[in-house]
């Protein structure tokens, strides 16, 4: 079906084409002098993998590349479970009472970040929790639950209530239509929300910096720290990685339900943007 | 009629209400809510409580913040130099929210009635990068634009001198706009790809000229997605602090800024409580006025 | 009214317990009651069908026997026993969904397995019949595709062999041919009536598609608001419909309201319609008479016949039939069906204008109070 109009709009496809120069021009920066052989950052002088030959030999930095690598895969894998019981029970659940703990699920959200932070900082304190990357991880997973159920509760609604009542039809429990039909349909769903949260949680800053201790820190609030000391080509190195790292994820995650041949995508999920 | 006179040889009584074993509904989805719910309730809600209490409270002379019940800390709040930091970040978030529409409106519509096949690659291209590190994307913006940076070295050598970026309103609502603008490209999209584009054509044999086709049919079908979008980018903006803290300076600091001033470097928590919490009381009264305004416009729209 | 062909309940003493029985069955939701105290009766191997128009409870009814919906108040009985609070999972009748409802992640051969691997039925057993399943639907050579890459039809036929492989006592099949289109909705009401047939599993049919139901049925109830108006063979309940819905619903009916007075029921000044003895009516009384089109005859009238005289407003061609509209009165008109039989050529047919005299016979006049 083709959406095309006979003309093109001039000025729209113009800004168009600007933004993505705009949005990619700092990203092309990064990438670019990360592979600077002098430390300017205004002139290319040649090519050199000195700086990652740097990153890959600073041992706090690698500490801090595994710690958040540790703490994405662990929050990732805890806001999945929590998430997707919260969208399965809200997606079927027909009480009041259902509907307003689903108000409640959601205001993370809503909530700009350094509240949510704030807030997190005062309760592990609170409780006399030493803040660690324990602290992180467990503040990462209250965050990203509810990425997780907006993502499965999506793909669930577009589910027919028939396909669970075809499994009870043909001798399952409720438990058992979950986890023989329900839960087995969701897969590319529960993929893409996973690679989703991990790249959020292995990104993520603010929250992160009001949680974490002292040493090892996740790797962006320690990547935070050295740019407060001035710009490096060093921190270019690592930039390129994460952003690498993190555009592969995401990549992933949008291409999930094409590789199970499922006609919505993640992205689809994302953008709104699922035709009728 | 006969059909309700039937006898009813067979048929026992109807078991009694209660002890009546429901096949409908089952346990099951409350079970499954059940652990989410402590959760989120024990983590996040609890911990919203106690930034509310401790911004009652106040710090000890040893440092360390103690809950209390007076009203210190709100009064605090009221001087010049805080209201006019308020009122910044007001500014600033608003701007902000103004430029990505501008940003997004053409954009969403370029992509969605004029992408043809490329439509989704041209989202994907959108969303990676926006989901990818927000602070690398603010430090790239940080290094592009200081005073050796590219951009200046280059409008040195064109003769042009040096223009200083940083420490600008201008480079800190840009970093906010290139932060957030994905928020509002996202729902605009969705909403026009949702439209029916037989109206634009009406529109156009109807209202002659594309500017006044825009005015009176792509933009009332688009609504929707917009007051979405705006809300969704003025939430996070106002709550920022890393574009201020890379592209700006003390003088463009936002609220975002101050609060964690009060956590992690003067260790003021109980007047940071309290500033957290008049942001957050400040964010839900222009909610509500917001959606109770939009959601009329919308009503009257349909 | 007592009329024997309504009856919708078996005789206890004479029959086997009959496939469903339901009793009282009712269901309210919020303050709409959907089923109002419905009694039904569907004989083993029976091919029963629930017509009604949206909205008349019949889905309702069908979901309470398959223990998707709980009823109000009232019994389910399957094979004779109470099953009323008894799970789905526990329940010896199989559904057959309006949007098939397979699963996604699984092929066609593990799609139609899954009833009889919920059983634990050992795995050879299970091969064999899935096997002899997909024969029966035809299926055998997409054993191992996934349902993605099926048609409607075919994903239909899944759904079917799915449901029917458990060998349930009564199959439940809400509307499965809505989403087909005309020509292979044709063709799968005649393969569902024959697979009936082979397999001899009483079916429960839901639709709101009368000549589907006409077709496929051994008996019809027809649903309004909740209740069941009329239940019977085809033939019977398009012969003679004992209510203004039936009559409508089924077919299509010239229907007639007036006053009873004097052997003849009144419709207008100029139109008295005389009725045949032993209807029991007394004088007043406000009923409706219907005709079907095609018993009124335009031509080749005899005395035995009520005769009116009447105006062509309007000729249609249909092919095998030509339909015209007759003024009878001034406001009331007829649509009448002529057969356009071999010997008749176009000079025969009648063009507006003209003038004519209609008959029927009168016991093709249905009453209908």
């Amino acid at each position: 079906m083709s959406r095309r109009l006979e003309r093109r709009p001039a000025f729209a496809v113009t800004v168009t084409v600007v933004f993505f120069a705009w949005l990619y021009l700092p990203i092309v920066a990064v990438v670019l002098f990360s592979f600077n052989s002098v430390k300017s950052l205004a002139t290319f002088q040649g090519f050199s993998t000195r700086w990652y030959v740097d990153f890959f030999h600073d041992s706090s930095l690698i500490t801090s590349l595994t710690a958040s690598l540790g703490i994405a895969a662990v929050a990732a894998a805890g806001s999945l479970i929590l998430g997707t019981m919260l969208a399965l029970g809200l997606e079927r659940i027909r009480s009041r009472s259902g509907r307003a703990i689903g108000a409640v699920t959601l205001l993370p959200l809503v909530t700009p970040e350094i509240v949510t932070g704030v807030a997190a900082l005062l309760f592990f304190t609170g409780l006399g929790m030493k803040l660690s990357l324990v602290t992180v991880t467990l503040a990462e997973i209250t965050f990203s639950i509810a990425y997780v159920t907006v993502i499965v509760r999506g793909r669930l609604a577009s589910m027919s209530p028939e396909v669970e009542e075809a499994a009870r039809d043909l001798g399952c429990t409720p438990w058992q239509a979950v986890r023989q039909v329900i839960l087995p349909t969701l897969v590319p769903a529960l993929l893409g929300s996973g690679l989703l949260v991990f790249a959020l949680v292995f990104d993520d800053f603010v929250l992160a910096f009001f949680t974490t201790g002292v040493d090892p820190q996740p790797l962006p609030v320690r990547i935070y720290s050295s740019i407060r000391f001035g710009v490096s080509p060093a921190i270019n190195a690592v930039g390129t990685l994460m952003l690498a790292f993190s555009a592969l994820l995401i990549v992933l995650a949008l291409l999930v339900p094409r590789l199970f041949h499922r006609k919505t995508s993640t992205l689809d999920l994302i953008a709104g943007g699922e035709r009728p | 009629m006969a059909t309700r006179e039937v006898t009813r040889p067979s048929a026992p009584a109807t078991p009694p209400a209660g002890r009546r074993t429901s096949v409908q509904r089952t346990k099951l989805w409350g079970t499954l809510l059940a652990l989410p719910t402590a959760w989120i309730v024990g983590f996040f809600v609890s911990s919203m409580v106690i930034v509310v209490l401790l911004s009652f409270g106040r710090t000890q002379r040893d440092g360390r913040p103690v809950f209390g019940t007076r009203l210190t800390n709100y009064d605090a709040l009221w001087n010049e130099v805080y209201l006019r930091l308020f009122l910044r970040s007001l500014t600033y978030a608003v701007v902000t929210t103004l430029i990505c529409a501008l940003i997004a409106f053409p954009v969403a519509y370029a992509i969605a009635l004029h992408g043809g096949r490329f439509k989704s690659v041209l989202i994907a291209a959108i969303v990676v990068p926006f989901f990818a590190s927000y602070l690398i994307r603010m430090y790239a913006w940080s290094a592009l634009l200081s005073d050796d940076g590219v951009v200046n070295s280059a409008l040195r050598k064109a003769g042009l001198g040096g223009v200083q970026f940083l420490n600008t309103p201008y480079a800190v609502i840009g970093g906010l706009v290139y932060g957030y603008v994905v928020f509002m490209i996202l729902p605009v999209y969705a909403s026009l790809e949702r439209m029916d584009l037989s109206l634009i054509e009406a529109g156009k044999d109807l209202y002659h000229g594309p500017l006044r086709t825009f005015f009176s049919v792509t933009l009332p079908a688009t609504r929707a997605g917009l007051f979405g979008g705006m809300l969704l980018v003025f939430l996070p903006a106002l709550g920022d602090f890393v574009s201020a803290q890379l592209l700006g300076g003390p003088k463009t600091y936002m609220i975002g800024n101050l609060i964690q001033q009060q956590f992690l470097e003067g260790q003021n928590w109980p007047l940071g409580s309290a500033m957290t919490v008049a942001m957050m009381i400040g964010l839900t009264v222009l909610m509500v006025i917001y959606l109770r305004a939009t959601t009329t416009r919308n009503r009257e729209q349909a | 009214m007592t009329t024997t062909d309504t009856q919708l309940t078996h005789d206890p003493a004479t029959a086997e317990s009959p496939a469903v029985s339901l009793r009282a069955l009712t269901k309210v939701f919020g303050k709409e009651t959907v089923v109002d105290d419905l009694d039904l009766d569907i004989a083993s191997g029976e091919f029963f069908s629930l017509l009604g128009p949206s909205g008349c409870g019949k889905t309702t009814t069908l979901r309470m026997i398959a223990g998707f919906t709980d009823p109000t108040s009232g019994t389910v009985m399957v094979g004779g026993e109470d099953v009323t609070s008894t799970p789905p999972q526990k329940r010896d009748v199989n559904t057959v969904f309006q949007s098939y409802a397979l699963f996604e992640h699984l092929d066609v051969r593990r799609n139609v397995g899954f009833g009889l691997r919920r059983k634990g039925i050992d795995r050879r057993t299970i091969d064999q019949r899935v096997g002899e399943a997909l024969e029966l639907v035809q299926l055998a050579d997409r054993a191992d595709d996934r349902p993605a890459q099926l048609s409607g039809g075919q994903r239909q036929r899944v759904a079917l062999a799915r449901a029917l492989i458990n060998r349930p006592q009564v199959l439940l099949l809400d509307e499965p041919l809505a989403a087909l289109d005309l020509k292979l909705r044709r063709a799968m009401q005649l393969e569902l009536k024959s697979i009936q047939r082979e397999v001899g599993i009483t079916f429960l049919f839901v639709t709101h598609d009368q000549d589907e139901a006409l077709s496929m049925s051994d008996r019809i109830a027809i649903m309004n608001g909740g209740v069941i108006e009329q239940c019977g063979t085809p033939e019977h309940i398009y012969e003679n419909p004992t209510s203004v819905f039936a009559a409508g619903f089924i077919g299509t009916s010239n229907l007639m309201p007036g006053t009873y007075g004097d052997g003849v029921v009144q419709v207008c000044p100029e139109l008295r319609v005389p009725l045949l003895a032993g209807h029991g009516l007394t004088g007043g009384e406000q009923v409706s008479v219907a005709i079907r089109p095609e018993k009124i005859w335009l031509s080749e009238l005899t005395p035995a016949m009520v005769q009116v005289p009447g105006t062509v407003v309007a000729s249609t061609y249909h092919g095998a039939t030509t339909q015209y509209l007759v003024d009878v009165a001034p406001d009331v008109t007829l649509t009448v069906l002529e057969q356009n039989l071999p010997r008749m050529s176009t000079g025969d047919r009648w063009t507006p204008g003209s003038r004519v005299q209609i008959g029927w016979l009168p016991e093709h006049t249905v009453l209908l109070r």
